[in-house]
């Protein structure tokens, strides 16, 4: 697999910060009672990733060491301030539905992480690839958590955009369970283990 | 007073920060496998999230509010929490060597723990006022370390109980404190703020 | 030194930058924000009042209540936006409430704190429309008037409770609808603190309750002209007393000194009712 390929499959599967890293739990549990939300949750994350990782690598030789972290620390509250500015001011309604949680992508390990790890010692499109792998990885699983909640826990599938579907029918009474706290925890634990299943078997990793 | 009182039932149960909000997760995660560490790390939020708590409220009150600058807030916020651990940091290490050592890489985590900014968020926007704040601070980090301190109890059990290999690690305590969750919303509806 | 200084030479200057940049995009987003702030309260109000034309916005401290008038100025209704306390949390609604006092229509725009599938149905139509054209004077008492749903007890009864709350003061403060036949006999037993609108300012009385009648009314404070509050005061609480009603004429001459001691007598017989007989 050619090099730039391989940053970004990376953060999807080999090293998916969700399932592998077990970074970025606390938006995974919370937002992903509906498709719409952690949809949303996921590509402003990714939006942040990248940018703040682009900056960092871009400004990572005229960083001191020292105050690399609080460097760091502004520029990814920098972005996170400007998108909750553009969420609010163009798409209301994921705003209201994430509500606090935005301003917290600030304090999601992943994006300190990679600054850290990566986006602090690489070259720029490195570090862009990067933030896409890591961006895409936390998005798809955070599809999946909150396709299997919203499916389970409210009978609905993509509910508040314009496609929504009722996948059981009317008569359908939800498992309230899944849409709560509780279920997030307990769903998100059964996928861990089976993605350690999966990652021994098919050799991931 | 009343409101006090209903405050630190809430925060501590009804409303747990980690079990029913999901704020702190990863530390909740990465420390409760052994209770030393546990109590530890509760301590050190405990002071944090009060302190920090403290002195965001002053300067959103005083110097963002009056001034228009509300869309510095988050960055302001957070600097705000990352010095306060540098200074439990740097105090830390010479108080208490034994302790610095014990708790290693989590300290500094203690910055990206979303509870301590998720608490001083929550307080200007709850409006409540700095006397409330500072309970609502305290109130939810002890309700952090219950949860903290009940995990790593557990898991020091299941350290010797026979957990299926996908399972172990991430997976089990995952469903743990999911369980917990369901008990913990046994309190819903009894009080709220 | 030399390193100190570059330090925190770095800092500054991310700062800096940093706050620039958000200034900037602050400015742009801000005008937006507050469109769309306005935009979502008028197409609310559309829905609700097709002939609005202009608005009234009252902000007070349990709500935000804006009264409608069409193109001619006239009072279409009024639209209030409230919150209470649900089952888990503070649940935010608008209600259309006509000029005639009824309930014509209810959005229900927030109660995420409520369970999903159970106490979320306070914003189905099939709870709502239970409420749909009562109006001041009504009964709208939970479970008795007006089924609540079985699951959901605490979602509707609060829903219900809250609804017919402001239906009350709506009609109250700004249909100009007078309380019909308010029952002084309901009342329990005590001394309750009321306030009302006097001709120059508020008056404050203290009403004492016994065996279901008025005893007593003393005033409090008021800020009335001295010989007019005279003349009604003379006059006002004497009547209330006697009549054991509140639908007492008022002292010509000193109307508005009347009807705001009446106003207060209602007010603290009102709190009375609604705190169940706890003492001031």
């Amino acid at each position: 697999m050619s090099s730039p390929w391989k940053d970004i499959w990376r953060g999807i599967l080999p090293e998916n910060p969700t399932f592998r890293l077990v970074l970025g739990m606390c938006p995974t549990l919370a937002v992903t009672t509906m498709v719409k939300n952690g949809l949303g949750m996921g590509l402003s994350t990714m939006a942040v990733l990248i940018c703040s990782n682009v900056v960092i690598s871009a400004l990572r030789k005229l960083i001191p060491e020292q105050v690399r972290i609080p460097v760091y620390i502004v520029v990814i509250a920098t972005f996170v301030t400007i998108v909750e500015m553009l969420l609010k001011a163009f798409q209301p309604d994921l705003y209201r539905d994430l509500g606090i949680f935005i301003p917290l992508i600030v304090v999601n390990c992943i994006i300190l992480g990679r600054a850290e790890a990566f986006a602090g010692k690489n070259t720029i499109f490195r570090s862009f690839l990067d933030g896409l792998g890591m961006g895409l990885g936390f998005t798809l699983a955070l599809l999946l958590l909150s396709a299997i909640r919203e499916i389970i826990g409210s009978g609905t599938f993509l509910a508040g955009t314009g496609a929504e579907v009722q996948v059981f029918g009317s008569g359908f009474e939800p498992f309230a369970v899944f849409a709560a706290p509780a279920g997030a925890f307990v769903v998100l634990g059964l996928l861990i283990a089976l993605s350690n299943v999966a990652f021994k078997r098919f050799n991931i990793g | 007073m009343e409101k006090l009182l209903a405050l630190i039932f809430v925060y501590i149960f009804v409303e747990n920060f980690v079990l029913m909000r999901f704020f702190g997760i990863c530390p909740f995660l990465g420390v409760s496998r052994k209770m030393e560490t546990a109590v530890g790390m509760s301590m050190a939020v405990i002071f944090v999230m009060t302190i920090s708590t403290l002195v965001t409220w002053l300067l959103y009150t005083y110097l963002l509010e009056p001034f228009n600058l509300l869309y510095l807030q988050i960055v302001a916020f957070i600097l705000v929490i990352a010095s306060l651990v540098q200074l439990v940091e740097t105090v830390l290490r010479k108080i208490s060597p034994t302790l610095y050592q014990g708790l290693g890489i989590y300290l500094p985590l203690i910055t990206t723990n979303c509870a301590v900014l998720a608490v001083a968020l929550l307080a200007v926007q709850e409006e409540y006022s700095l006397l409330e704040s500072l309970v609502f601070a305290i109130s939810a980090a002890v309700g952090f370390s219950l949860a903290l301190i009940i995990m790593a109890g557990i898991r020091e059990r299941l350290e010797l109980a026979n957990v299926p290999k996908a399972f172990q690690g991430t997976a089990i305590t995952l469903i743990t404190a999911g369980i917990l969750s369901l008990a913990f919303m046994g309190f819903k509806g009894m009080l709220s703020i | 030194m030399r390193e100190l200084l570059r330090l925190v030479l770095t800092l500054a200057v991310v700062g800096i930058v940093s706050a620039a940049v958000l200034a900037g995009v602050n400015n742009i987003t801000a005008p937006v924000i507050a469109e769309n702030e306005r935009q979502e309260t008028l197409q609310a109000l559309k829905d609700f009042f097709p002939d609005v034309s202009s608005t009234e916005v009252k902000e007070e401290e349990d709500g935000t209540y804006t009264l409608v008038y069409d193109g001619s100025g006239k009072l279409l209704g009024v639209m209030a936006t409230v919150q209470f306390k649900g089952y888990g949390g503070w649940v935010t609604y608008n209600m259309a409430v006509s000029s005639e006092g009824k309930i014509t229509a209810i959005r229900v725009l927030d109660c995420s704190s409520e369970t999903p599938g159970v106490g979320d149905v306070i914003a189905k139509p099939e709870f709502l429309e239970r409420l749909m054209g009562k109006g001041v004077g009504d009964a709208i008492q939970a479970g008795v008037d007006v089924d609540t749903v079985s699951g959901a007890t605490i979602s509707t009864t609060a829903m219900i409770n809250s609804v017919r709350l402001v239906v009350d003061t709506v009609a109250a403060n700004y249909l100009g609808m007078e309380e019909e036949g308010f029952d002084i006999a309901a009342v329990p037993d005590g001394t309750y603190q009321g306030t009302g609108q006097g001709y120059k300012g508020d008056i404050v009385v203290e009403v004492t309750v016994e065996g279901g009648k008025i005893t007593d009314i003393k005033v409090i404070s008021q800020e009335e002209t001295d010989t007019y509050f005279a003349t009604a005061y003379a006059v006002i609480p004497q009547r209330i007393i006697d009549e054991q009603n509140l639908e007492v004429d008022v002292k010509t001459g000193a109307t508005g000194s009347s009807a705001g001691i009446v106003e207060a007598v209602r007010d603290a017989l009102q709190k009375a009712l609604e705190s169940g007989g706890e003492e001031e």
